[in-house]
């Protein structure tokens, strides 16, 4: 169980480059969507990417998915290379892939709920990760990088990602049937 | 004998997770230099024998194989993957998805970099691969900004730099326009002549009859109903179900009743002006090429409209102008009587519905109902509306018992009548259509435009097409592209009987239009070879 | 086009070097430069990462979007910092101090306490922040500007990164253009469908949901999609023996000249900090004095 849950064939390489590009692609294309009346939270729907691409494909291709998204939008966007930031996304997708193995349906209450519950986790630390890295770089103190890092990160990470996981679930399970392998 | 390119025996695949099996009892050999034909409505199996014979299948999918398959006088059994690919070259279906490269230089090496070749050696093998094809002034381009025919020949250059002695074609015309399809068989004769063993699967058989196939085979759910010269082809197969030159349909069809197809639109109403181009220039950026040079033409109540025109000619450019998807550069756009600038896209959806040209572009929803009200919702209809639209649309594209699947877990062909459906349901006044047959079988896409246009509905409809038998039997009005201008209007007879106007064009004439214009004095308008057949007694 | 790279030749300085001494450098700059908060180290770093950054004849206007964000960011961060939790690095900047300026009270209603104190050591701290992220962003920023997408893959290969990540990444940079152009097709095709993205209404859950018929056919599509590129490679042999990789990377004298200054940046950083203990973190006379103190 756990050895397939690391594999990296051909498949995989695959999906990670295209959960790349495609973290990446999203994030730029709404970057221009305002949403006026949700107050401070900003409009993010690209980080479900990573999570989704976790839970169906496993912990690489969550990992590359945010890893690699992220860099390659700060490249095009051309905010240089921020590694303890693409390092942090990455997280967020690892943790949900390593619940992928035991997705079954990926639309039952149960996968959704799991799905949820360990992107949740990713976020949480993944973030966490990335805030705590300002501290050595930008020689910020804790509270700062809670302030002005962590919370800014994570609120829009997780009610972005969690209203649009079950969605990309739900749809998944549909096109899944349709796969002859 | 036993050392022939491919020979297969009493092959019999079936899928792990299906009930029955994908192909039954296959047995062919193929001697080198020989062109193969196989051909069969969706899901027959030829996808399935494709993956038998270049190792997908039992390497990627798994499944129950029993029989034979001998490379060379080899078995594949245990056979890995690589060693089979250096014997079996395969492009597949769709040449956007299997470029990999970013530039085709790194395309056409990328075989060669996963044998680990020496890049002394890839380098010439590259360029001959290229020049075999006559694309040595690609190398250095980019694949992503190439055009469609260019797509396929990169493509195959990659299969080619690996040296296969079998080549295996999946479709390989489905998205080329008629002169790019032409010039890519061509080129597979071309290779065959120097050898190589091809086997192509197609249904538009009629195209690749021009390159005289050896052999010829038809599938028919799973199993092999003929094989043999391509005379007797024309007649064991149902010429319903397999596109066949029309001389031979018309011969055939003598024998069934007449069909019935009576359009809902009707040409004589010409009361109304809908769309007004005037004046239309359009270019993506400032110092881009003019995509649209001055276009002037209008729209009318009762049009049934074929845009004809090779691939990058403008064609889908052009449409989106009327929804207000693009706004012309210079001059205007008019939807009854209001410019385009000054409306939103979703304003004008209430004149005009658009259906792209692949479904899995468009469909989201987790119910084909909630699907179909997604339009109409936009649109702010009241509910009552929706439902009633929705139910109408539903019918009408005949997938009622489908209403609460989810649309992505449903076949291609009614993934895309439930797109049709989808705009149907906001009641629009036009229908205009991207390739609505891509991607489809001759039988499927045939049921599929005789039941919209004998649908009632609509003012105007209007299709994107390379298919000019198409635009031959369902068009009462021609729109001839080329390199954004309008080369010509008119009815189908007046615009396509002019053949060398059709060829500087890059659309070729196929034996329909040259059949019906035989026929013309006596008919004095086109029709299908089936209708033909009984006019005539 | 929505997507466009930001690299084109420019025939700067950087792009002389092998692109993996250009990260080796870059990689060994950010470890050197967060060892010091001397200010006269930090500034000695930022001169470095200016000179290497104007080297780039990158253009102001071309990077302005991506000075704006950090800067942004920054002030965010340093304002926060020094005014308003007041904290300095873990412990760089030693409490008490000589006081600027203070404000203490009551939160109304709620009734929290609260108490700001402003000190002149953690001004002088912020100067410290500006210089060395300021040296930091310099040096990361500019890469997208000077760095050709199609090396990154063969680059991460060469500094040891398996065949299977590196092509990964080469692949990626493949499919950017490709998902931008059907994002954009699907954002079309949704319109014609009535499909107002930019039309606000509900509350935060309804908008975000918004984004569905969007963001689901483009993703189911590209999945779709990812089973053909996976026949595709498996046909072509992909990972059944070690890659060649076509374009080829040299390290020439400059290369290793700048791997050398790197390790001497990050190994004489080290040696300063730890055996000599200089570095730390300072407050200049002068400026003490200005506090009047």
């Amino acid at each position: 169980m756990l050895k397939k849950s690391w594999k990296f064939g051909t498949r995989e390489v695959v999906y990670a480059a295209i959960g790349a590009a495609l973290y990446a692609v999203l994030s730029l294309a709404t970057n221009w969507i305002q949403l006026p009346s949700a107050g401070n939270v900003s409009f993010r729907p690209a980080i479900v990417i990573p999570m989704f691409f976790g839970v169906v494909f496993g912990p690489i291709v969550g990992f590359i998915a945010g890893f690699l998204g992220n860099i390659i939008s700060d490249l095009i966007a051309g905010y240089g290379f921020w590694f303890w930031w693409d390092l942090g996304n990455g997280v967020i997708g690892l943790v949900p892939g390593l619940i992928a193995v035991w997705m079954t349906t990926y639309n039952s209450f149960k996968d959704i709920v799991w799905g949820e519950v360990f992107s949740t986790i990713g976020v949480l630390v993944g973030m966490g990760i990335a805030s705590i890295s300002e501290m050595w770089v930008s020689g910020a103190d804790m509270s700062t990088v809670i302030f002005a890092n962590y919370l800014p990160a994570i609120i829009p990470d997780l009610i972005n990602g969690l209203i649009l996981l079950p969605i990309l679930m739900i749809a998944y399970a549909a096109i899944v049937k349709r796969s002859g392998r | 004998m036993n050392n022939l390119p491919l020979v297969i025996e009493n092959l019999t695949f079936q899928y792990r997770r299906r009930s029955e099996p994908a192909i039954e009892k296959i047995n062919f050999s193929l001697q080198p230099g020989q062109v193969m034909l196989i051909a069969g409505s969706s899901g027959c199996g030829k996808t399935t024998l494709m993956r038998c014979i270049n190792g997908l299948i039992p390497h990627s999918y798994q499944g129950e194989m029993s029989g034979d398959i001998r490379l060379f006088g080899e078995s594949v059994v245990g056979m890995g993957l690589s060693t089979i690919s250096q014997t079996v070259g395969t492009l597949l279906q769709d040449p956007e998805r299997q470029i990999l490269g970013s530039y085709v230089l790194n395309e056409v090496a990328f075989g060669l970099e996963s044998l680990g070749i020496s890049r002394e050696e890839i380098t010439p093998r590259v360029e001959r691969a290229l020049a075999r094809l006559g694309i040595q002034h690609l190398r250095d381009r980019e694949t992503f900004g190439t055009s469609g025919g260019e797509k396929q020949k990169i493509a195959l250059a990659g299969v080619l730099a690996m040296e296969p002695r079998i080549l295996l074609l999946d479709e390989p015309l489905a998205s080329l326009d008629p002169a790019s399809a032409q010039e890519a068989l061509q080129a597979f004769r071309m290779l065959a002549d120097e050898g190589i063993a091809v086997m192509i699967v197609e249904h538009r058989v009629e195209d690749v009859l021009s390159i005289h196939p050896d052999i010829f085979m038809y599938l028919d759910d799973g199993k092999m109903t003929y094989l043999g010269g391509t005379e007797g082809l024309m007649d064991v197969v149902d010429y319903r179900r397999i596109k066949l030159p029309a001389r031979v349909v018309l011969e055939r069809a003598r024998q069934d009743p007449a069909p019935v197809f009576i359009p809902a639109i009707r040409p004589e109403v010409k009361t109304e002006t809908l769309v007004q181009f005037e004046g239309v220039h359009f270019r993506y950026n400032e110092d881009g090429p003019e995509v649209l040079k001055n276009l002037n033409f209008n729209i009318n109540a009762g049009d049934v409209i074929a845009i004809l025109g090779h691939n990058g000619s403008g064609k889908t450019t052009m449409v989106k102008h009327t929804l207000g998807l693009l706004k012309p550069t210079e001059g205007r756009v008019l939807l009854e009587g209001l410019e385009t600038r000054k409306m939103t896209v979703a304003q004008a959806a209430h004149t005009v519905g658009y259906v792209f040209q692949s479904p899995s572009q468009m469909l989201f929803a987790p119910t084909v109902r909630e699907e179909l009200s997604f339009g109409p919702k936009n649109l702010e209809f009241t509910e009552d509306i929706i439902t009633q639209n929705v139910e109408w649309a539903i019918d009408t594209v005949n997938l009622k018992s489908e209403m609460e699947m989810p649309p992505l877990a449903l076949s291609f062909g009614q993934q895309k009548r439930i797109s049709i459906a989808a705009i149907l349901a906001m009641r629009s006044r036009i229908l205009m259509m991207d390739e609505p047959t891509a991607g489809q079988d001759y039988w499927n896409y045939q049921a599929f435009m005789d039941a919209i246009l004998q649908m009632p509905g609509f003012d105007a409809v209007l299709f994107i097409t390379h298919d000019v038998d198409l635009a031959v039997i369902y068009a009462n009005r021609i729109l001839l592209v080329y390199n954004g201008e309008i080369a010509a209007d008119g009815k189908p007879q007046e615009v396509l009987k002019d053949e060398k106007l059709l060829r500087s064009c890059r659309v070729l004439p196929t034996s329909l239009l040259k059949l019906n214009m035989e026929y013309l004095p006596q008919t004095g308008r086109f029709y299908r070879a089936e209708t033909l057949a009984h006019l005539q007694s | 086009m929505l997507v466009t790279w930001r690299y084109r030749l420019r025939n700067g300085l950087m792009e002389k070097f092998d692109p993996r001494a250009r990260w080796i450098f870059s990689l060994a700059f950010l470890f050197a430069v967060t060892l010091f908060w001397d200010a006269r180290f930090l500034a000695f770093f930022f001169i470095i990462a200016f000179a290497w950054y104007f080297s780039s004849r990158a253009k102001w206007k071309e990077t302005r979007r991506g000075w704006y964000l950090i800067g942004f960011i920054l002030f965010m961060m340093i304002v926060i910092n020094t005014i308003i939790t007041g904290g300095g690095a873990g412990g760089v900047v030693p409490p008490g101090g000589h006081l600027v300026w203070a404000q203490g009270g009551t939160i109304p209603l709620v009734g929290w306490q609260f108490h700001f104190g402003l000190t002149w050591e953690r001004l002088w701290f912020a100067i410290c922040q500006l210089l060395r992220i300021g040296a930091i962003s310099a040096i990361f920023l500019i890469i997208p500007y000077t760095m050709d997408p199609r090396v990154y893959g063969v680059t991460f290969r060469g500094l040891g990164l398996p065949d299977r990540f590196a092509y990964s990444m080469e692949l990626a940079f493949r499919y950017v253009p490709t998902l931008a152009r059907d994002f954009g097709t699907t954002l079309d095709a949704q319109r014609a469908r009535g499909y107002e993205i930019e039309r606000v209404k509900g509350g935060i859950i309804k908008q975000i949901v918004r984004i569905a018929p969007l963001i689901v056919p483009v993703t189911m599509n590209s999945i779709l999609t990812g089973e053909d590129v996976t026949n595709a490679m498996d046909l072509r042999c992909f990972g059944t023996r070690p890659r060649t990789w076509l374009q080829k990377l040299t390290f020439h004298w400059q290369d290793y000249a700048l791997i050398a200054f790197s390790i001497i940046l990050l190994g004489g950083g080290i040696i300063t900090l730890y055996a000599f203990h200089l570095g730390n973190f300072w407050v200049p006379e002068f400026w003490l004095r200005l506090a009047g103190g």
